[in-house]
């Protein structure tokens, strides 16, 4: 008993230590809390309306389509946001968990520092998340209220939704804290000291499984509203099997984000050296292709970004050209989409940021040792750039294919065909911005963590 | 004059480096005036704080002294500019270090090759191969530093310090991570840099035997010059190693 209050008390001690990296991993618990939680108190509050009159029944109907469609897409990306900021902060902390268990610390010891830390964060995300969810979903409600549904509805969001919320993300949280510590702790611990660096980063089959499940599922879903849907006297039918295809796929893809950047960059390595003058680019392929598993974690959010924003733009886009003016209705779908564009993205975004600060801040020694050796700072930031700009392409054209899974099947089920009839520049213009995001984000870690490693001696 | 200095590959005059202001001040070099012959093999030893770390330093450029002269191969850099000094570092100084300090996502061959990659050229590939050779690591040419034991890495990282033909090598502590037998392999082979390929070696040491493959060692004490022994043998080294030590404790 005494090793496991010893083992907490070392987890409270070091996560003094390491607020930093808590704070992402507290965020994304936080928002994803506030975000499902407030749209699950919609649908708590659908469920207690007493659908006598056909009002009421149509404002269950809204209510309920909106917590639980519009929650379960936004679920999906949340729960992949929360378990890999958790991974990748769990995974900064192989190299210290090796010297721990070097000096005497079991395997299960470490992996309960891990699993406790990242678990007493979750925790109080989603503690002040469930809060503040019932917050935003009263908010929300007023929004609806007499615009979609009546005055009368009145919010009954309570500790069940909100509740289920936060467990839900703690949960995750835990779920990928202890997988991100059974990878730390696996094999002798002088293994872990050393391959903490060079780790390769191979996927395990769950995770190709998981992965390939989703891009399965969605693209089933595709078909589905292709050959099924599309002859349904429901409009939105086919938007309902259709809209979350490309997350889905998106999310797939995002979970292959190592075994992308190592296909891309190996062959491309020679074309790649010639970019950026002076080894940047040289170094950026062989950091790229051999070290893929940690450039990933930025790859995987910019595939889920682009992948739902596309998709779920154009899907807006294509509605409101082939249902025009049917009503109050159309627009309150409308408006839907757009806020799951706008989780998707914010969420996203946030992740973006969130890996190149961390990713770029771990390479710190690793920076400097290039120092050392003759680097210029100005061509240390120029090899980033090229790690960052690889990142940007190879998110844009995984997500871009990941959105199609959205894209064609509605565009086909709504006579379109193939190819939607216009505003095609909206994936130009997402396109646009997410290279922007993924460069801006790169290179104010790349500045930050360069100075830092450049002065660290003077 | 001028002639005479050029003879050195390496010199320093009055090399001051102090950290901190006020009471709190720490004086790690304290004037320090030292001149290496090309094609010599030089131990810098001293007591824990003595200043071995920030000399060497200085002298790369990675820090900048607070007075004093650094001058390599006649040519003064005290006042060079960062990009000239990082081009000084991959062209014309050698630095091996304690851990190594190798990429670990380039193999070995790669590793070696990485100044001239910083410089924008291709590596002599027939050079890289022929260096892994001399270290004995020929058959080690594709493997990344991760599959390579600890002696290992430091030649691979001496033989990186090689490649541009640097005109010093600077090494601080090169066998403080090694086993003895290790340590001895790769004291040869910084041996073998100065009497076949006539480099010039700067290291700095806590081990009599490793001082002992030196053809001077030089002692710092407080950022002091603090003495020399000529053609030391282990005995001597440890000897006054001890006498010093005791001068610390008493002060
Ligand atoms: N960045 C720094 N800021 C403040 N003081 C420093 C800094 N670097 C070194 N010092 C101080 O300068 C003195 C000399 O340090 P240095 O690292 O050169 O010693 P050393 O001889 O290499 O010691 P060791 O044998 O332990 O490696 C020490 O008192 C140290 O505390
Ligand atoms: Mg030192």
């Amino acid at each position: 008993m005494t090793g496991m209050t010893g083992m907490t008390g070392l987890a409270l001690r070091s996560l003094r230590h390491r607020l930093t990296a808590s704070v992402a991993t507290f965020l994304a618990v936080l928002f994803g809390t506030v975000l499902i939680g407030a749209f699950a108190t919609l649908a708590e509050t659908a469920f207690a309306i007493d659908g006598v009159t056909a009002e009421q029944e149509a404002d269950q109907e809204t209510l309920t389509i909106m917590g639980i469609v519009v929650g379960s897409w936004g679920t999906v990306i949340v729960l992949f946001a929360v378990a890999s900021t958790v991974g990748i902060t769990a995974a900064r902390r192989a190299g210290e968990i090796g010297l721990l268990r070097t000096i005497g610390a079991t395997p299960r010891q470490a992996r309960r520092l891990i699993c406790r830390e990242a678990l007493a964060v979750a925790v109080c995300g989603a503690l002040i998340g469930a809060v503040l969810a019932a917050g935003v979903g009263w908010l929300l409600l007023d929004l609806l209220r007499g615009e979609l549904v009546a005055s009368s509805v009145e919010f009954r969001g309570g500790p069940a939704s909100v509740g289920a919320a936060a467990a839900l993300v703690t949960l995750t949280s835990a779920v990928a804290a202890a997988i991100a510590a059974r990878r730390a702790t696996r094999g002798p611990a002088s293994l872990t000291l050393r391959e903490s660096e060079a780790e390769t980063g191979r996927m395990r089959w769950y995770r190709v499984a998981v992965a390939l499940l989703l891009i399965g599922y969605g693209v089933g879903l595709g078909a589905v509203t292709i050959f099924v849907m599309a002859d349904s006297d429901d409009p939105y039918a086919a938007m309902q099997t259709s809209g979350s295809s490309s997350i889905l796929v998106g999310v797939g893809f995002a979970m292959l984000a190592p075994a992308l950047l190592r296909w891309v960059s190996a062959p491309a390595a020679r074309l790649l050296a010639r970019v950026g003058g002076r080894g940047a680019g040289y170094l950026a392929a062989y950091n790229t292709s051999r070290r893929a598993h940690r450039l990933a974690s930025v790859l995987a959010p910019v595939i889920v970004l682009t992948s739902g924003a596309i998709g779920t733009l154009m899907l807006v886009s294509i509605d409101s050209r082939t249902l025009a003016g049917t009503g109050d209705y159309e627009e309150t779908v409308n408006l839907l989409n757009n806020v799951v564009v706008g989780m998707v993205s914010l969420f996203a975004a946030i992740m973006v940021v969130n890996a190149f600060a961390a990713g770029t801040a771990d390479r710190r020694a690793e920076l400097r040792r290039l120092w050392l050796l003759g680097g210029t700072p100005a061509q240390i930031r120029r090899s980033l750039a090229v790690e960052a700009g690889i990142v940007a392409a190879v998110g844009l054209v995984v997500g871009t294919l990941g959105s199609l899974a959205t894209i064609v099947p509605f565009s086909i089920a709504r006579d379109e065909g193939v190819v939607p009839d216009a505003q095609l520049w909206i994936p130009a213009v997402i396109a646009v911005a997410v290279v922007l995001l993924v460069l801006t984000a790169a290179r104010v870690a790349a500045r930050a963590t360069i100075r830092v490693a450049v002065q660290e001696v003077r | 004059m001028a002639a005479l200095t050029t003879t050195f590959a390496l010199e320093t005059q009055d090399l001051t480096r102090t950290f901190g202001e006020g009471a709190g001040t720490v004086q790690a070099l304290a004037g320090v005036d030292l001149a290496f012959p090309r094609g010599s093999f030089t131990a810098v030893m001293g007591p824990s704080g003595s200043g071995k770390s920030t000399f060497l330093s200085c002298v790369a450029g990675i820090d900048r002294p607070s007075a004093g002269r650094v001058l390599l191969a006649g040519t003064d850099v005290t006042s060079w500019d960062e990009d000239r000094l990082a081009r000084l570092r991959r062209r014309r100084i050698g630095f091996v270090f304690q851990d190594f300090q190798l990429m670990p996502y380039l193999t070995a061959e790669q590793n070696v090759g990485l100044p001239w990659r910083l410089s924008g050229r291709r590596p002599d590939r027939a050079r890289v191969r022929g260096l892994l050779d001399r270290v004995g690591l020929a058959d080690r040419a594709h493997h990344l530093p991760a599959r390579l034991s600890g002696g290992q890495r430091q030649r691979v990282a001496i033989a990186r310090a090689l490649v541009a033909e640097p005109d010093v090598i600077l090494a601080d502590e090169p066998t403080g991570a090694l086993d003895s037998a290790t340590a001895r392999g790769v004291l040869a082979l910084l041996r073998a840099c100065v009497d076949e390929l006539g480099q010039t070696v700067v290291m700095v040491t806590h081990d009599p035997v490793a001082a002992a493959y030196a053809d001077t060692v030089v002692f710092l004490v407080d950022g002091r010059v603090a003495g020399r022994i000529e053609a030391p043998t282990v005995d001597a080294v440890a000897a006054r190693q001890a006498h010093l030590d005791e001068q610390a404790v008493s002060r």
